[in-house]
């Protein structure tokens, strides 16, 4: 009798145990891959934009700073993938077509940031941004990072992990990222809800120009 | 207690960096062999634990329920992709793994095998043939990349591991129902 009471004990620490290493591993069932839980803890921390030098597809040079009172949509890419970057340009072109005009280079800039700088020279960026409608290298612009070091910088602050798989590609993950116009990441979005994502800026902007 | 040395060593192998960085660069290794292997130290070792401190599994795991339970929790939690990218890239996650998969996995489940009953045997050998089925397809279907250290074309291989496992378990399941065995066999 006594050996079941303490059976039965042991059951129930154990799920107890369960529980809180389930709760504590998943973030409260929020988060069941690292992805998630790196996109969760990115908003929560709200990490300011590094002081890295780009340079555009007009080989023109600057910081973040360049962009200062505007928001700024940013991807991670590199021109020569041939899978999930190109639907994330692709999505982040329908999310520009969403925004309205008058928003557009006043209040909201785009930029897509290259991570393969070796193979993305200014015309190479020429090139790629011609494949979307929209790139037209000043509202919507194309830049890579030439210091590594700076570019490393950037990508693990915004939590960006760049594997680079023997056939010169890299595998990498994806995401719309929102930075405030004092170069605060303040969302990261769903690159595949092209609506979602657009609203979501639509309605930050609207509601600071009062509409 | 030849058993817990031959376990310790091997423990102690898998847990040096170098084997662990070589076991861990490979997704489906760091699953389907560098987490078993774990088990199997702590199975190993078992034994004379056991023997050693007989009234502590009598007393807390009499009719093996415990035991089975917690060995299902931490085999179920190290199937989730975040804790496999967790493992690489925390550090405590690592250690973590490190303790749970012989001490909390290995031990009790050797514990409690002999002691539960053979409806709880097949409960528990049916469900992780499901779970195994399920975690397949998830790994093999799903669109995207769920684990950030490992690439898609790995995932995938996972997801076929899985459903490998799965399949000789099913195959297991059939030889046992087909067959006639007496109970104690499984």
């Amino acid at each position: 009798m006594k050996n079941k009471r303490h059976n039965l004990l042991a059951t129930i620490i154990v799920l107890l145990f369960g529980f809180v290493l389930f709760y504590v591993g998943t973030d409260q069932f929020s988060a069941f891959t690292a992805e998630t839980a790196r996109v969760n803890k990115l908003v929560e921390e709200k990490p300011q934009f590094p002081k890295v030098t780009f340079e555009d597809s007009q080989k023109r040079k600057y910081s973040i700073d360049e962009f200062e009172g505007k928001y700024v949509f940013i991807t991670f890419i590199y021109s020569m993938c041939t899978t999930v970057c190109i639907d994330l340009e692709m999505n982040m072109d329908q999310v520009y077509d969403l925004i309205p005009k008058e928003y557009m280079g006043k209040d909201i800039q785009f930029l897509s940031i290259s991570f393969d700088p070796e193979r993305d020279d200014p015309e190479r960026l020429d090139d790629y941004k011609n494949m979307f409608t929209n790139g037209d290298g000043e509202l919507w612009r194309m830049a890579r990072i030439e210091n590594q070091e700076e570019l490393e910088f950037l990508l693990d602050e915004f939590g960006v992990i760049v594997i680079p798989d023997e056939y010169g590609n890299f595998a990498h993950n994806s995401a719309f990222y929102l930075v405030d116009r004092q170069g605060t990441l303040v969302e990261v979005l769903d690159y595949k809800k092209i609506d979602e994502a657009a609203n979501t800026v639509i309605s930050i902007l609207d509601e600071e120009a009062g509409v | 207690m030849k058993q817990f040395i031959y376990g310790f060593v091997l423990y102690i192998f898998l847990v040096l960096p170098p084997v662990a960085n070589v076991l861990e660069s490979i997704m489906i290794i760091h699953m389907h062999m560098q987490m078993p292997l774990l088990v199997v130290t702590g199975f190993l070792m078992a034994k004379f634990l056991q023997q050693k401190f007989p009234r502590f599994f009598d007393k807390w795991n009499g009719n093996g329920v415990p035991g089975i339970l917690l060995f299902s929790i931490i085999w179920l939690y190290w199937m989730m992709p975040r804790t496999m990218d967790e493992a690489l890239t925390v550090q405590h996650v690592e250690l973590f793994k490190f303790i749970s998969l012989p001490f909390l996995a290995g031990i009790p489940l050797r514990d409690s095998w002999k002691k539960i009953s053979l409806l709880l045997k097949k409960i528990f050998f049916i469900s992780f043939t499901v779970i195994f089925l399920g975690m397949g397809m998830l790994y093999i279907m799903a669109p995207i990349q769920l684990c950030n250290n490992y690439l898609l074309i790995e995932q995938i291989a996972l997801g076929w591991g899985f459903l490998t496992t799965a399949f000789c378990m099913i195959i297991y399941l059939f030889y046992f129902r087909f067959t006639d065995k007496p109970a104690q066999e499984v």
